[in-house]
């Protein structure tokens, strides 16, 4: 259920951008989102959609790259690429953050918490598409 | 509301590049600051529908409102009725804020809070976040520590199944160690859990309903 607040965040800052530059309506979003933030891909896409029809952008398009996760172990020392599974990072299975190498949990996270708004692509008026 | 006029012309990709961890964690730090300027400790309680977070935090405020200003915000989807168990404890402002279906608390919710609470005098502040083990994980409120609680009734791979709270907690309450016997379930896995997760995290038993262990969380906490 926290898709709904995360979606309600990325859709402020995209119809903020979007007005900034006179577009008339959002087609497609671009985003990156870490495996460890704990993010259903498709209920983000559902509330999102829901949210972009409430504003008169139906059929949004999304596009969501996932950057792995990175840890330094703090036992061991290695730096590695736990394996988590965007798929598996639901409410269901939280994703066990540990060392790939030795096992550890004693972990610093490096990189897989990426919540990122990168791009949109919108309409705009004729006369502004030069932009 | 439409904030878009639907036409047939043409498009253009804008780059946004706007990072949402980063705005959270700035929320977080505003937070962070007002306790400071304040001169507020804050606690965030989090923990599953029926751990125990209320019967926690009324003990601890029955114990401190002696000595100190305590305030609480209680966080849940609906209804005040940890606000009003908590408001006879001696609480001097308890005030309840319902998320309307978010599962989690998030900073901006409890700076808008804050401003409504501007009292002085107030020195702790218990903040009871949805009960739910999961979602709050990821949210940092801007507080000096998590407290998680958790029941012996939830069962003994309650830790193991859910790392990631246990991974942002700093002290963790393990509450109705009463009833461990009746429900069957051995305490000894998720300390022993807790242990290969997060080596030196300090863990309190406690009855909360009886008042048994506490002092131990007051201690824990520095607030004893």
């Amino acid at each position: 259920m926290h898709e709904y607040s995360i979606a309600s965040q990325i859709w402020a800052s995209v119809v903020k951008a979007a007005q900034e530059r006179g577009g008339l309506r959002v087609l497609s979003v671009k985003l990156e989102i870490g495996p460890l933030n704990l993010i259903a891909d498709e209920q983000l896409r559902f509330w999102i959609t829901a949210l972009a029809e409430r504003d008169g952008s139906p059929g949004v398009r999304f596009e969501i790259a996932h950057p792995p996760a990175q840890v330094r172990c703090r036992a061991c020392g290695e730096q590695s690429e736990p394996p988590v599974a965007p798929e598996n990072a639901d409410h269901f299975l939280p994703p066990v953050v540990a060392c790939a190498s030795c096992g550890s949990p004693d972990v610093a996270v490096l990189g897989g918490r990426e919540l990122r708004v990168v791009s949109a692509e919108i309409e705009m008026g004729e006369e502004d598409v030069s932009d | 509301m439409r904030l878009f006029e639907t036409t047939e012309q043409g498009s253009v990709e804008i780059e946004i590049n706007e990072d949402l961890r980063a705005r959270q964690e700035q929320l977080t730090q505003r937070n962070r600051e007002l306790f400071q300027q304040r001169g507020i400790r804050a606690f965030d309680i989090a923990g599953s529908v029926g751990a125990g977070k209320t019967s926690l935090i009324a003990s601890l405020v029955e114990r401190l409102s002696k000595t100190h200003g305590v305030g609480v915000i209680a966080g849940d989807v609906a209804t005040t009725h940890d606000a009003e168990r908590v408001a006879g404890k001696g609480a001097r402002k308890v005030l309840q804020i319902n998320t309307g279906g978010m599962c989690h608390l998030d900073a901006s919710l409890v700076h808008q809070a804050l401003a409504q609470m501007p009292e002085s005098g107030i020195d702790v502040l218990f903040i009871e976040n949805v009960g739910n083990l999961i979602c709050p994980s990821y949210f940092s409120l801007g507080t000096e520590a998590r407290v998680v609680v958790v029941s012996a009734s939830e069962g003994g791979h309650v830790i193991e199944k859910h790392p990631a709270m246990f991974q942002s907690a700093g002290l963790v309450v393990l509450n109705k160690v009463d009833i461990a016997e009746a429900v069957n379930v051995d305490l000894s896995q998720p300390v022993a859990d807790l242990k290969k997760l997060r080596p030196g995290l300090p863990v309190v038993r406690t009855n909360c309903l009886a008042g048994e262990g506490i002092d131990d969380v007051l201690r824990a906490l520095e607030l004893g």
